[in-house]
């Protein structure tokens, strides 16, 4: 049956057909054929399920008002604020776009929000200043996906359920080690990948001018002050904040800068919408896949056969890493973390794993996966919003992925690496 | 579903799917595998039950749809997500209707004619099957402060699901029931996005709310029912010697599901006081105190029989009064 | 002819009408919840559900219109490597293999929407039936079943290769 299903999936995959059919396809042969007491309407139930999700919402809140804000005038005048200050440093962008995906993912809890509320418009800028596309994406989505280690992580908190006994605020002091790790191997990949490809300097701007585009980007920059104060104040929640942020963009551009009429808003809307359609269809999809490999006991048959007796913390922490970064290329991150937690946990802590620093790699692992093809979900997102084929998508990722291989083997060697922070609380 | 080697009762293996709302070491999971050792160990490895926790199986909507489909054959299912299929599972929700010793709840809940045979009925009419009605234990409040009395309810955002009987119930304390995800909670009870929530202890520490609330009420405002479930089909065509011994585990499991529950609730209760690295205020709200509360809830008994239940409801919950009353 | 093709263009502006709205009522239920809470101290009870009403609305209408306008994320590699006749081979394999899952799919989430009527479920808060909900899955699948049927066959008509009704693929 798992061979009947890969192959379905991979030769669909390999012929170019639309992404949601390989996994679709598969699951109506697999219902069909192996599993006569499921009623194939599951499929579509699923389907349901997986896009009614609260938290998927910010995704089409965030793109409308990234589409809000590059139709008028915010985006620019940000990025201008943004360019006066780090436009003459080597690397200067990438590192910016590095830090900002990474803090706007830490506070929106979601990779693919980021992708499009930070990556929108600073792809635009990296490409003006000479970047190519495929790093510019590459760079936008491994950094966005630090995200889902950074705190409030949504990642966290379904792992902290599936495990006994493990404090969510534990997790997400745990997570912060981690990810500055990674921050800091992206902003010096940066500087080197600017120095190799001799992306041009701008020039070093004036105090003076600095001052002109700190004015203008004013209000633009009470966009994050919002989200962040917002949140943080208690006004509204992560997924809220999405919907604030439309309403500032708005605010900005129509009635301030007025340079979006009432009756262009449908239109900006549908191009969200559009964009919303083809990755959602895809989340629909993922969730009827993994459902049935869930019910069909998939994963845990794996991982029975491949857990040795008596395991090293070690092994067992390489062989979370394995499966979390496979299941995530698959399935969507927090799935997995259902699924697998509560296969791997009581292993692990037998094997002496602590169980916050296996929660740490855990996620650590899903955010990996979901930036790896064929079906990482921010790679779907990226491909939508940004209008490029899969492939282009994916073409600068793999000195990202290699970063991050090197970077997940710090983390699982170097237990203080999550832990250090905690021993000082 | 059954995989027979032959068409005989007498050798016939039976392979179910028993699917869960919760995950290992919370109350319906622990009590799902000891189901099935005990129903195994009586059939003498015919029935071989295979538990699925919640996880990637979808909502717990789509699990009850599941078990009516016969994709599962057995499930635990609260009444709470059943709400839009049997309104009178509601009845689970109201507060204060049920009395404070969690053992005479219990009791009720194991003998009620009202519920094993009237409910019962009426979830059988939409191809689900209630073998028993089991606790998960009393449900508590938990806030970013005090709550005491119905005045300490004012204006307070209380997370929770957003039917018209919870702002019914909510709204008679004045406070504001404010649906939200359940994975954003963590988060907006720490903000102060909403100020509390309501969960049985287990589930409570088990989540870590009580790391980002100041305040716990041991308030006992009703009992978390869940429903021990089975596909109506599966259950009507097994052999008399397996549907015994299921009756019977059903019933032997009753004490055990109390067991398990009460040791849950009191050991996570141990855990949440005993965390000194986040302090929680418990309180326990007096007779008097919870008298006050049962007070402003008896109009809301009166608008879930007039305005959610139909008839046959109605004679259900008129019985579950007695039944109550009698008990008191 | 003329007909089907003013229909065809009526359902397009009827789509884009529908993607559009979505997103705007997402947005408007969104904000109202938490200008309401936040002002009035009192939640849009209904505010989940009209939003996830919506995503569902938008992504399975959203099939058709992302056909019509090639924006299917796909992994094209081998098709964009593949010389002028494979590449015109499976111009007309793809959409029409797609369009037959995507029939099977209208069919069994048919179904499904006779199933909830049958129980006849209610959502928590708005006590709206959930087959209101349902039966845009159906209708979803089958209208992105006729727009990859629409992307099959420009590809058997023309000489050129299109990646749908409304895109030529240019390289
Ligand atoms: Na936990
Ligand atoms: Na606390």
């Amino acid at each position: 049956m798992v061979a009947t299903m890969l192959t379905v999936m991979i030769v669909l995959l390999a012929l170019g057909f639309p992404m949601m059919i390989p996994m679709l396809a598969a699951s109506v042969v697999v219902i069909l054929f192996f599993m006569p007491n499921v009623d194939p309407i599951f499929l579509v139930q699923q389907m349901m399920e997986g896009i009614s999700s609260y938290v998927l919402l910010a995704v089409p809140l965030f793109i409308f008002a990234a589409d809000i804000m590059s139709t008028g005038k915010t985006s620019k005048r940000l990025l201008d604020f943004v360019g006066s200050f780090v436009g003459h440093v080597r690397g200067g962008y990438a590192i910016t776009t590095a830090a900002a995906c990474t803090l706007f993912g830490s506070i929106s809890g979601s990779t693919q929000a980021t992708v499009v509320a930070i990556g929108k418009p600073m792809r635009k800028r990296l490409l003006s200043v000479g970047y190519k596309d495929s790093s510019a994406i590459a760079l936008i989505i491994n950094a966005s996906d630090v995200a889902l280690l950074i705190p409030p992580s949504i990642g966290m908190i379904i792992y902290a359920l599936a495990a006994p006994n493990v404090s969510v605020g534990d997790l997400f002091i745990a997570g912060i080690g981690p990810g500055v790790l990674i921050f800091l191997m992206f902003a010096i990949y940066s500087y080197i990948h600017a120095k190799i490809f001799n992306i041009p300097l701008g020039e070093k701007m004036s105090w003076r001018d600095r001052g002109k585009t700190t004015v203008r980007a004013l209000f633009p920059l009470g966009f994050p002050v919002i989200i962040v104060g917002g949140i943080y104040f208690g006004y509204f929640s992560p997924t809220e904040a999405a919907g604030i942020s439309v309403l500032y963009a708005l605010i900005l551009e129509v009635l301030i800068f007025r340079s979006i009429k009432v009756f262009d808003i449908p239109k900006i809307a549908l191009s969200t919408g559009l964009v919303t359609a083809a990755v959602f269809i895809l989340v629909a999809a993922g969730q009827a896949f993994s459902w049935l490999i869930s019910y069909a006991r998939i994963p845990r048959l794996l991982t029975e056969t491949v857990i040795p007796a008596d395991p090293t913390a070690l092994q067992v922490l390489l062989i979370v890493a394995i499966f979390f970064f496979i299941g995530c290329m698959f399935v969507d991150p927090i799935v997995v973390i259902l699924i697998l937690t509560p296969i791997f946990y009581p292993v692990a802590v037998q094997a002496g794993v602590d169980p916050v620093h296996l929660g740490v790699v855990i996620t650590f692992q899903a955010a990996l996966g979901s930036a790896t093809p064929p079906f990482g979900v921010d790679i779907f997102t990226a491909s939508a919003v940004f209008n490029k084929s899969y492939l282009d998508v994916i073409r600068g990722t793999p000195p990202y992925i290699i970063m991050l291989l090197i970077a997940s083997v710090l983390i699982i060697l170097f237990e203080d690496i999550s832990l250090f922070l905690l021993r000082f609380m | 579903s059954t995989e027979g080697d032959n068409g005989a009762s007498g050798g016939e293996t039976y392979d179910w799917r028993f699917v869960v709302e919760e995950t290992e070491g919370q109350v319906q999971y622990e009590y799902a595998q000891e189901f099935a050792e005990l129903l195994n160990e009586k059939t003498d490895g015919q029935v071989n039950i295979d538990v699925y926790d919640f996880g990637s199986l979808g909502s717990e909507v789509d699990q009850v749809e599941g078990v009516q489909q016969g994709m599962f054959e057995m499930g635990i299912i609260s009444p709470g997500f059943t709400g839009g299929l049997v309104a009178e599972g509601q009845v689970f929700s109201l507060q204060f209707l049920f009395p404070d010793d969690q053992e005479v709840t219990q009791e009720i809940l194991n003998t009620s004619e009202a519920l094993n045979t009237h409910l019962v009925e009426l979830y059988e009419a939409q191809n689900l099957k209630p073998l028993a009605f089991m606790s998960e234990g009393a449900m508590q409040w938990t806030g970013n402060r005090e709550l005491r009395t119905p005045d300490d309810f004012n204006g307070f955002k209380m997370r929770t699901q957003s039917s018209p009987l919870m702002l019914e119930t909510y709204g008679a304390y004045g406070a504001d029931p404010s649906p939200l995800s359940w994975s954003e909670l963590y988060v907006s009870l720490d903000r102060g996005v909403v100020d509390g929530q309501e969960n049985p202890i287990f589930f409570i520490e088990d989540a870590s709310f009580h790391e980002v609330q100041d305040h716990m009420t041991i308030s006992n405002h009703n009992t978390y029912v869940a429903m021990v479930t089975i596909n109506p089909g599966i259950y009507n065509d097994l052999p008399e010697d397996i549907r015994t011994a299921l009756d019977e585990t059903v019933e032997e499991m009753r004490d055990r599901g109390f067991e398990i529950q009460d040791q849950l609730n009191e050991e996570l209760l141990d855990s949440i006081v005993n965390d000194t690295d986040n302090p929680t205020e418990v309180i326990e709200l007096t007779e008097e105190e919870r008298a006050e509360f049962r007070e402003l809830q008896l109009p809301i008994r009166d608008f879930f029989r007039d305005e959610i239940i139909g008839d046959e409801g109605r004679e259900m919950f008129d019985l579950l009064l007695e039944e109550i009353a009698e008990h008191e | 002819m003329n007909v089907i093709r003013k229909l065809d263009y009526g359902l397009m502006k009827l789509e884009e009408y529908i993607l559009s709205y979505s997103i705007i009522i997402i947005a408007v239920m969104v904000v109202g919840n938490v200008l309401s809470r936040s002002i009035f101290g009192s939640s849009w009870s209904f505010a989940n559900e009209v939003s996830q009403m919506a995503v569902i609305i938008a992504t399975f209408i959203g099939i058709s219109y992302a056909a019509r306008k090639g924006r299917h994320i796909s992994m094209s590699a081998f098709f964009d490597l593949a010389p002028y006749p494979i590449r015109k081979g499976l111009a007309i394999f793809i959409p029409a293999v797609t369009a037959v899952i995507l029939f099977i799919l209208a069919y069994y989430s048919y179904g499904y929407f006779l199933s909830v009527h049958g129980t006849g479920r209610v959502t928590t808060s708005m006590q709206m039936p959930v087959y209101m909900m349902a039966i845009f899955l159906p209708i979803g699948f089958t209208l992105g079943g006729i727009q990859f049927l629409r992307n099959m066959w420009i590809n058997i008509k023309e000489k050129d290769v299109y990646l749908a009704q409304d895109k030529k693929d240019y390289s």
